[in-house]
């Protein structure tokens, strides 16, 4: 380090002069040869000042709360670190039920609405119900309810 | 502080803190942080508060800074070690503060009146906090730490995360432009007597 950087050997004791008031014949010497601590002690006094007025009207919460608040965040971090596989499976098991949902809606909604349609009380009175849905179809479809039923209980329970 | 005290070498773990081997760290226990605390929180709430200006942000930050603290659980030297670490914390915190705020002076700046014009002290305290609030937040960083904190050239470097041969010149420049202020301020201490 080369003497354009390191500080003067001397700071410390002009901070502590000038905040005190307490000044030797040599500092007062040294401060008139030195820029820096010229500086020093121009403002020295003025922030010792500032430093000693109080601008706090409300207490410092107790350590023993914060401590209970660290150690409660703490647990509920390593909670959420724990749950986090869990929480990753349930938002693909989400996305896995809304892209059948919406395939089959795409590739049989009309035979879906249809079939519906079908158990309509005047339809059921006025025309025998046609078979129209095939077996996959009606397997497909009581499928995906039963694991959006699943997962939404699942979520429920997990949240709980 | 003496003269003498001054010529002491900096400590050998703190200039090498960087490179420094970690050891198996002991938890901290509630006595020793509130003893700790006790000790460091008022001061670091004040250095907080005269960076930005505003007692609620400085609340906020402060339980923050010891949060910070107590989940990261960080090795430390000795108890000087401790609390420089708490207020590179809290320095942190407040420049990513301004960061996102896009906020770095929380005073309007008004002309001040002359000094003599100041009636109460009320209101030259609260002169003094504008006049401060006008420096750039790192310029208050810098002379709080070195002011009120009696930290080292080394010391402010690493919490304010700069280099310690850009101190000097960084100190000094902020001396020379609080001085400025106050002067035009009407503010200007006697000086050296």
């Amino acid at each position: 380090m080369n003497a354009m950087s390191e500080a003067c050997r001397y700071e410390a004791d002009v901070i502590y002069a000038a905040a005190n008031d307490a000044w030797s014949e040599s500092l007062r010497a040294h401060v008139a040869s030195c820029e820096e601590c010229a500086a020093t002690a121009a403002v020295g006094p003025w922030m010792s000042g500032f430093a000693r007025i109080d601008e706090r009207e409300r207490p410092l919460p107790d350590p023993a709360v914060l401590w209970l608040k660290a150690k409660l965040m703490q647990g509920s971090n390593t909670m959420e670190r724990a749950t986090q596989p869990i929480t990753r499976l349930q938002i693909a098991a989400y996305l896995v039920i809304a892209s059948g949902w919406a395939a089959l809606l795409m590739w049989k909604g009309s035979a879906l609405m249809a079939w519906f349609d079908a158990f309509k009380p005047n339809r059921i009175v006025s025309v025998p119900v046609p078979a129209t849905l095939s077996i996959t179809v009606l397997f497909a479809a009581v499928g995906l309810l039963s694991a959006t039923v699943m997962l939404a209980f699942h979520t429920v329970l997990a949240e709980e | 502080m003496t003269a003498d005290a001054l010529l002491l070498p900096v400590p050998f773990g703190f200039a090498r803190a960087g490179t420094r081997q970690r050891r198996p760290n002991e938890p901290m226990d509630e006595a020793k942080f509130e003893a700790f605390y006790r000790k460091t929180a008022g001061p670091l709430w004040s250095y907080v508060y005269r960076l930005t200006g505003d007692a609620a942000t400085a609340d906020d930050l402060t339980q923050k800074t010891f949060f910070r603290y107590l989940r990261s659980n960080p090795v430390v030297e000795n108890e000087d070690h401790r609390r420089r670490y708490v207020f590179k914390t809290a320095t942190n915190l407040v420049f990513d503060h301004f960061r996102e705020t896009k906020r770095e002076r929380l005073t309007e700046v008004f002309d001040l009146p002359h000094a003599e014009m100041r009636a109460d002290r009320g209101e030259l305290r609260h002169d003094m906090a504008r006049v401060f609030n006008e420096l750039k937040p790192q310029e208050r960083a810098l002379l709080w730490l070195a002011h009120v904190e009696g930290s080292s050239h080394e010391e402010i470097a690493d919490t304010l995360g700069v280099k310690t041969k850009s101190v000097k010149v960084m100190l000094f420049r902020a001396r020379k432009r609080l001085g400025e202020m106050l002067t035009a301020k009407g503010l200007a201490p006697e000086g050296v007597r």
